[in-house]
C-alpha cells in the first residue's frame, strides 16, 4: 500500500520536475529567438525612420515620424541615378540563371552517372566530387584571369559562368536519380523515344523535389555572393545587390535610415521565398550537410 | 548489365545482340556527362592548377610584360612578411572565437528544440532567419548597431549598468574582432542548429526510452546517449563551421570599407582580395590561395579520418 503511494508521489514529483524543465527550455528558446530576431526588427523598423531616430539614444522601436522617403532614396542612390533598380535586376538575372543552369546541368550529369554504365564512370564521378574540396576563394584569382582573357568583365556572362553548375548539385541529382525506376526509361525506349527526349520529358519532369531544393540553394548562394561580383563587375550598372550595399554603406554622407531601406529591399525577396518554401530551406540545409558526409 | 540478369536460355536464343545494344546505349552516358566534364575541367581543375603555377611567377595584374618564373621567391616573400602572419593570426582568432560559441549555442538550441514536441518548426525558423539574409545585409545591420550611439552600446550599458560607456565596437583593435565574431555567430547559429536537430532526430527513440525506464536523468541521457550517438553529426558540423569560418570575408570587408581598422580583422580571404585587386600582385595572391587550399584540404582529411574511425567503433 505504502509503496503504491510512494510511486505515485514519485510520479508526481517527476511530473513537476518535467514541467519545470520544459518551461525552462521554452523560456531559453524564446529569449534566444527574440535576441536573434532583434537585428531584423531593427532593420525593418529603422528603414522607416529619419537618421536622427535610428541613432537616437535610447532607441525607440516604433518610428515616431514615418519616413517613407528612405525607400525612394535607397532606390535612387545618393547621386540620384536609380542604379539600385538595375543592380536588383542584375541580381535576379544572375541568381535565376544560375539556379536554372545548375539544375539542368546537374540533372544531365547526374543522370549520366546514375543510369548509364560506361567505362570511366567512377573516375568521372570521383573527379567531380573532388572539386568540392576546392574552396572558391583559392581559385577566384585564376578564374578572374580567365574571365579577363575572355573579355567577360562587366558582363552577365562573367558573373554567371563560374557557377553554371557545382559538384554538390551533381551529387544531389545523382543520388536522387539512382532510385529512379529504370523500367520507366526502358519502356520509353521500347516505344521509340530518343535518349534526349527521355531525359527532358521523363527524367527532368520527375525530379521535382530534388530540383527545387537545388534551385533554392543555388539561388540563395548567388543572391549572397559578394566576392565574385566585386572582382568582375567594376562598372556601376553591372554590380549586384551585395556590391551595391557595400558601395552605399561606404559613402560618407549615407543616411542611416536609407541604409536600412537598402538592406530591407535586398532581404524582401529571400524572406518571401523563406516563408513560402521554408521546408526546402530547412530540409535543404540538412541535405547539404548530408552531401558533405 | 549485372543488375538485370537475363535467363540462360534467353541469352542463347536472343541474347547475342543484347550486349552491343547495351554498350551502344551506354555511350549516351558520355553525352549526358560531357557538359560536366567540360565545366569542371575549365572552372575547377584548370584554376587550381593555375593557382599553383602562378604562385611561382612574378605575375602582375595590369602588366603587359610576360610574367617571369621566380621559383619559390613568392613563397619566401609571403612567409617572411609580417602582414601574412597577421592574416593567419586574424583568421585563426576569428575561427576559434566564432567556432566555440557557434558550436555550443547551436548544440544547446538543438537539444532544447528536440526535447519539445510542439513549436519545433517555429523555433527553427526564428533561429534560422538571419541565415537567409545576405552577408552584406547582415554586416550592414550590425554596422549601425555597433555605432557609438547604436543599440549594442545601449544594450550592454543597460545590462552591465555602465551608463554612457562607448565600447568602441568598430574602432578598438580587440573589440572589432569580437564584433565580426558576433555578426557571424548571429547569422549562422540557426543553420548549425538545424544540422544538429536533424542529427538528433536520427537517434532511435527506443534507446532514449530504454534509458528513461532504467532511470537515467536528462543530464545522464544527454552525456551518455545523445552525445556519443551524435558523434558523426558533431564531427561533420565542427568541420563545416571551421571551413566556413576560414572563408569569412563580407563582414570584414564592409567594416573596413566603413573605416574600421584593417589590421586586427585582415583575414586571409580579405588579404588575398586586396593583394590581387588593390596591389595587382597575382603571384603573392596565388601563394596565399594555395596555402588556404592546403589548410582546408587538411581539415577535410581530418574530418574523413575522424568520421571513419568513428565507424569502426560502432
Amino acid at each position: 500500500m505504502s509503496s503504491i503511494v510512494n510511486t505515485q508521489a514519485a510520479g508526481r514529483r517527476f511530473a513537476v520536475a518535467e514541467t519545470l524543465r520544459s518551461a525552462l527550455a521554452i523560456l531559453v528558446l524564446v529569449v534566444f529567438s527574440l535576441i536573434v530576431l532583434v537585428p531584423l526588427l531593427f532593420m525593418f523598423g529603422s528603414s522607416f525612420m529619419p537618421a536622427s531616430e535610428v541613432m537616437n539614444m535610447p532607441y525607440r522601436w516604433i518610428p515616431q515620424q514615418w519616413k517613407w522617403q528612405n525607400y525612394v532614396q535607397a532606390l535612387a542612390g545618393n547621386d540620384g541615378n536609380w542604379i539600385y533598380l538595375r543592380n536588383i535586376l542584375n541580381s535576379l538575372v544572375v541568381s535565376l540563371t544560375i539556379a536554372t543552369t545548375t539544375v539542368l546541368i546537374s540533372a544531365s550529369v547526374g543522370y549520366g552517372l546514375a543510369k548509364f554504365r560506361f567505362k570511366g564512370r567512377n573516375a568521372v564521378f570521383m573527379a567531380i566530387m573532388a572539386t568540392m574540396m576546392i574552396p572558391f576563394e583559392t581559385v577566384m584569382v585564376p578564374l578572374y584571369l580567365i574571365v579577363v582573357k575572355l573579355g567577360m568583365q562587366d558582363t552577365y556572362w562573367g558573373l554567371i559562368i563560374p557557377f553554371l553548375t557545382n559538384a554538390f548539385g551533381v551529387f544531389l541529382m545523382r543520388q536522387y536519380l539512382i532510385t529512379f525506376p529504370s523500367e520507366m526509361l526502358d519502356a520509353a525506349r521500347i516505344d521509340g523515344c530518343s535518349e534526349v527526349r527521355i531525359f527532358t520529358s521523363i527524367v527532368l519532369k520527375n525530379s521535382g523535389p530534388a530540383a527545387a531544393t537545388l534551385a533554392i540553394l543555388s539561388f540563395r548562394q548567388q543572391w549572397d555572393n559578394l566576392l565574385w561580383p566585386l572582382l568582375v563587375a567594376q562598372r556601376e550598372e553591372m554590380k549586384t545587390i551585395p556590391a551595391y550595399i557595400v558601395k552605399f554603406a561606404a559613402e560618407k554622407n549615407a543616411d542611416e535610415g536609407a541604409m536600412m531601406a537598402v538592406a530591407a529591399i535586398a532581404s524582401i525577396p529571400v524572406f518571401v521565398l523563406f516563408f513560402t518554401l521554408s521546408k526546402y530551406f530547412l530540409g535543404g540545409s540538412a541535405v547539404y550537410s548530408a552531401g558533405k558526409e | 548489365m549485372s543488375d538485370n540478369p537475363i535467363p540462360e536460355d534467353n541469352v542463347l536464343k536472343a541474347g547475342r545482340k543484347r550486349p552491343s545494344l547495351e554498350a551502344g546505349r551506354n555511350r549516351w552516358g558520355w553525352f549526358f556527362v560531357a557538359p560536366g566534364i567540360l565545366f569542371f575541367s575549365i572552372f575547377s581543375f584548370y584554376p587550381i592548377l593555375n593557382a599553383f603555377w602562378t604562385s611561382f611567377f612574378n605575375k602582375k595584374l595590369l602588366s603587359l610584360k610576360a610574367p617571369k618564373f621566380i621559383g619559390l621567391l613568392n613563397y619566401e616573400k609571403v612567409l617572411g612578411s609580417a602582414d601574412f602572419w597577421n592574416s593567419i593570426r586574424a583568421t585563426l582568432v576569428f575561427a576559434v572565437g566564432a567556432f566555440i560559441p557557434l558550436f555550443v549555442l547551436s548544440f544547446l538550441f538543438a537539444v532544447l528544440i528536440a526535447s519539445r514536441k510542439r513549436f519545433q518548426r517555429s523555433f527553427q525558423m526564428a533561429l534560422y532567419s538571419p541565415a537567409v539574409l545576405s552577408s552584406a545585409v547582415a554586416a550592414l545591420i550590425w554596422l549601425l548597431m555597433f555605432d557609438p550611439r547604436g543599440l549594442a552600446n545601449q544594450a550592454v550599458n543597460l545590462i552591465a549598468n555602465t551608463p554612457g560607456t562607448d565600447y568602441k565596437w568598430l574602432a578598438d583593435a580587440t573589440m572589432v574582432q569580437v564584433s565580426t565574431m558576433i555578426v557571424y555567430v548571429w547569422k549562422y547559429v540557426g543553420y548549425f542548429t538545424i544540422l544538429f536537430v536533424t542529427g538528433i532526430a536520427k537517434i532511435p527513440q527506443s534507446v532514449n526510452e530504454a534509458a528513461l525506464i532504467d532511470g537515467a536523468g536528462p543530464v545522464q541521457r544527454l552525456f551518455r546517449i545523445t552525445l556519443p550517438l551524435l558523434r558523426p553529426t558533431t564531427v561533420l558540423v565542427s568541420v563545416m563551421i571551421l571551413i566556413q569560418c576560414l572563408k569569412t570575408f563580407s563582414t570584414q570587408y564592409l567594416f573596413t570599407q566603413r573605416g574600421a581598422p584593417l589590421g586586427p580583422i585582415n583575414v586571409l580571404t580579405l588579404n588575398i582580395y586586396n593583394t590581387a585587386l588593390r596591389d595587382g600582385n597575382m603571384g603573392k595572391a596565388s601563394v596565399m590561395s594555395v596555402l588556404l587550399f592546403i589548410a582546408m584540404l587538411l581539415l577535410s582529411w581530418l574530418q574523413l579520418r575522424v568520421s571513419r574511425s568513428g565507424e569502426d567503433d560502432l
